[in-house]
């Protein structure tokens, strides 16, 4: 039994995982011809009043909730000032918690991948639940337009095809990776870093490019550090840091663990002098509640979203945005959130067939395509899509927490702009 | 001795080398690899940073101390593990979140005292009264928990009662989120409790020394009304035998009941000092140390309360000293993310060789 089971069993096994792994597999998408559309990947028929499904994961609970809710408020306003239509379509966007991790990612994808209506989805924010999801929601041939994941990986040349439906409209960590290398060595002037990550995609990937860069322009990695993200007593690795003697440590990594740090790093004697760096994970208020008074001085590399480096329209997206909610912007990619938002009307729009009975065809391959080929200037600067998914670009920051009341998170002024 | 009684002790040798092999089973091969491997890290780790001298006394001794406290804390939630399994056999899986149920009506009345400048001024009163909150409201859900979800499943065997304690557990969580929301909250940092004594050139936070104290104190009186009260005599009754005990009059729901008040009042504790040491809480906060303080009350034999108090200290030391002690003398990179495999490891180790726990063979042998 179990010869037979090695001589047939594994090689179906096998090549179901290799059909499965792109759209047109055994379960995926499939060449189809609905009234006047034909696609390769098969076509969505969204009948006359009928909502247009646009399916969003984000992480919406948790320690990082503001990073998502954040960013789906940026998606809600960009549908509105559409209308709240998409040709001729109202538009329906149902948002699903990834948890910021990849089972989180999976499990969201997969809820989304089994509703055949979902036309195209936003999200998410960490690129975790990305690299999970996105594999899942394009084996049905479903594109996905990310808001904050910036691990290199998901956009990188050498990225496999089942990546070929996800693109982004934020920068890639290869960029936030560098400039926070160049800011610790020419502006902080250390020569000594330790980088701690907490196993997550985005921290990884982003704290070897940083350390990369930094050993590129002469400085020397101490040590790289990992935590598990629900770690709460960071005493022991702080002692063995302070053995080191770094100049800075370098942690982007989420808020519950970096307050953890920030906070305990004043228990530990040797640390006293040491400059803590993090990094797009921790740019919300909560970082504020969960650290208290530790947060001020804590410094975040992170994208100039002020209103000089952001698109001309962002000062009228942020009253929207107070208008809506009745506060302001709670994490810092919502103009990235934004953008997603207006890329996936504008592709949608472009190759939308509406027959004469009000009945609306969407060819999935033809969407994938309209997606790569939309330009425009968008509220985070530029958008245009590379042939791997990156989208957007990348302008260099450094802010630093300066208030311990919550309330005052305010980017550009707490935490403020330090750098450039 | 002569040639023949040689080769005959040879012979002899041979056939018993043969009869080992033949007994000797996958199973039996991959235990003594792992005990192998684990001591040969155990023991060329710790050769190796020693040798290296990377960390000097003051630094070996804060990693004790940081053991050691978080250590108290396990000790504390292992307290009301065991306490409920010596009784009902039941592992209670919701005993994190009951800590966490006490740590989380701390903080609303902690920082009621800190925005009002009580806890400043009257630091005593204020801890005093936040633990008080905090142990009537986790001894509250604890007693429910065990009147609604426990009583009905009480004799029904197989899973469905600890099916129930992990129901009990997403509904405390999930209700705790759905009230107070998901954002971790953090509890009021204050300047005497980062206060330390200073003895020799090494540090000891008088936080850390509250909980280790605390936690200590917690399970001499829990062991003196165990054994030396005529509640803690029906206890031991019911956990010998519930039904022998009821015969003999004993009222054994007020028993279960009064286990389940004891393992609230620790968790009331636990949650209180868990907060003012890692000063976050959140509606998830007590499934991580509930499960390691699981694994500690397993370690010390389950339903001893010494044996809870020693597991949950090996527990919070191995996970502070192990990852520097074992992993850097072998070149292992950020060996601080290994740091629970590195405890349970050691715990399935201890298994192996004790397989009731550090204590709980004693109680064994007296049931037997």
């Amino acid at each position: 039994m179990p010869q037979l089971f090695r001589r047939i069993a594994l090689p179906l096994i096998a090549s179901a995982g290799l059909l499965a792994s792109a759209p047109g597999g055994s379960s995926g998408a499939r060449a189809e011809t609905l009234g006047p559309v034909t696609d390769p990947l098969g076509v969505l028929k969204i009948p006359k009043g009928a909502p247009i499904q646009i399916g969003g994961y984000w992480v919406i609970s948790g320690a990082d909730a503001a990073l998502g809710t954040d960013e789906v408020r940026g998606v809600q306003i960009a549908f509105k000032d559409h209308g709240d239509r998409i040709a001729g379509h109202p538009v329906k966007l149902s948002v699903e918690d990834d948890g910021c991790n990849a089972e989180g990612g999976q499990t969201a994808a997969t809820k989304i991948a089994a509703n055949p209506n979902v036309v195209l989805v936003i999200g998410p924010a960490c690129s975790s639940a990305a690299t999970a999801g996105a594999p899942i929601l394009w084996k049905q041939g479903i594109m996905d337009i990310a808001t904050a994941t910036t691990a290199p990986a998901l956009t990188a040349p050498t990225r496999k095809p089942e990546y070929d439906g996800f693109v982004r409209t934020i920068y890639s960590d290869i960029y936030q990776g560098k400039s926070d290398a160049g800011y610790v060595y020419t502006q902080l002037k250390a020569r000594k870093i330790v980088t701690i990550h907490d196993g997550s995609a985005f921290a990884q990937q982003l704290a070897a490019v940083m350390a990369q860069n930094f050993k590129d322009m002469g400085g020397t990695v101490l040590s790289v550090e990992a935590i598990q993200p629900t770690d709460v007593d960071m005493h022991p690795l702080l002692t063995r840091i302070a053995t080191e003697k770094p100049d800075v440590v370098y942690l982007p990594i989420f808020v519950a663990a970096t307050a953890q740090i920030i906070r305990q790093k004043k228990e530990v004697s040797g640390l006293e002098s040491t400059i803590f760096i993090g990094s797009s994970g921790v740019m919300a208020p909560d970082l504020i509640s969960a650290a208290g008074p530790a947060v001020i001085g804590f410094r975040i590399g992170y994208p100039d979203v002020s209103p000089d480096a952001l698109g001309k329209g962002y000062g009228a997206f942020v009253a929207k945005y107070k208008d809506a909610y009745g506060e302001g912007p709670i994490s810092g990619y919502n103009a990235n959130a934004y953008d997603a938002g207006v890329l996936a009307i504008m592709a949608i729009e472009k190759v939308a067939v509406t027959a004469a009975d009000g009945t609306t065809y969407i060819g999935k391959q033809a969407l994938h395509d309209a997606v790569y080929a939309t330009k425009f200037d968008g509220l985070s600067g530029p958008i245009a899509c590379d042939s791997h998914g990156e989208c957007a670009q990348f302008k260099p920051a450094v802010y630093e927490y300066t208030n311990a009341d919550p309330t005052t998170f305010d980017i550009g002024k707490n935490p403020k702009k330090v750098f450039p | 001795m002569n040639g023949e009684a040689v080769a005959s002790d040879w012979s002899g040798s041979r056939r018993t080398l043969r009869q080992f092999l033949a007994r000797l089973t996958f199973v039996d091969v991959a235990l003594w690899s792992l005990r192998i491997l684990v001591l040969a890290v155990v023991i060329g780790g710790t050769i190796g940073t020693l040798i290296k001298t990377r960390y000097g006394l003051a630094q070996w001794f804060d990693f004790i101390m940081f053991g050691v406290t978080i250590g108290s804390i396990y000790a504390q939630i292992a307290l009301g593990y065991t306490m409920v399994y010596g009784v009902l056999r039941l592992i209670n899986f919701a005993h994190g979140d009951i800590m966490m149920t006490g740590a989380f009506s701390g903080y609303f009345l902690a920082t009621a005292f800190d925005r009002s400048g009580f806890l400043a001024a009257h630091p005593v009163l204020a801890v005093l009264g936040t633990l008080l909150l905090s142990i009537t409201v986790s001894t509250s859900i604890a007693v429910l928990a065990e009147r609604i979800a426990y009583r009905p499943f009480r004799h029904v065997r197989g899973l469905a009662p600890l099916i129930t304690a992990i129901g009990v557990s997403f509904f405390l969580e999930q209700t705790f989120r759905g009230l107070f929301g998901s954002s971790v909250k953090s509890y009021p940092d204050l300047h005497w409790q980062r206060a330390a004594f200073v003895v020799g050139g090494l540090t000891i936070p008088k936080i850390d020394l509250l909980v280790i104290g605390c936690a200590v104190a917690s399970m001499l009186v829990l062991y003196l009304v165990i054994h030396h009260t005529k509640m803690g005599t029906a206890i031991r009754a019911v956990s010998e035998d519930s039904e022998a005990a009821a015969l003999m009059g004993i009222d054994v729901n007020r028993v279960v009941v009064f286990t389940f008040m004891l393992g609230g009042v620790m968790a009331g504790i636990a949650g209180v000092f868990y907060a003012f040491v890692f000063k976050q809480v959140y509606f998830y906060m007590g499934f991580t140390p509930g499960i390691k303080a699981f694994g500690a009350a397993v370690l010390g034999g389950i339903g001893s309360v010494p044996g809870a108090m020693i597991g949950g200290f090996f527990l919070g030391i191995v996970e502070s000293v192990g990852p520097s002690l074992f992993f850097d003398g072998i070149g292992i990179p950020a060996p601080y993310q290994l740091r629970d495999l590195i405890a349970f490891t050691l715990l399935i180790m201890v298994l192996i060789f004790r397989p009731n726990g550090l204590l709980g063979e004693r109680m064994a042998k007296q049931r037997a």
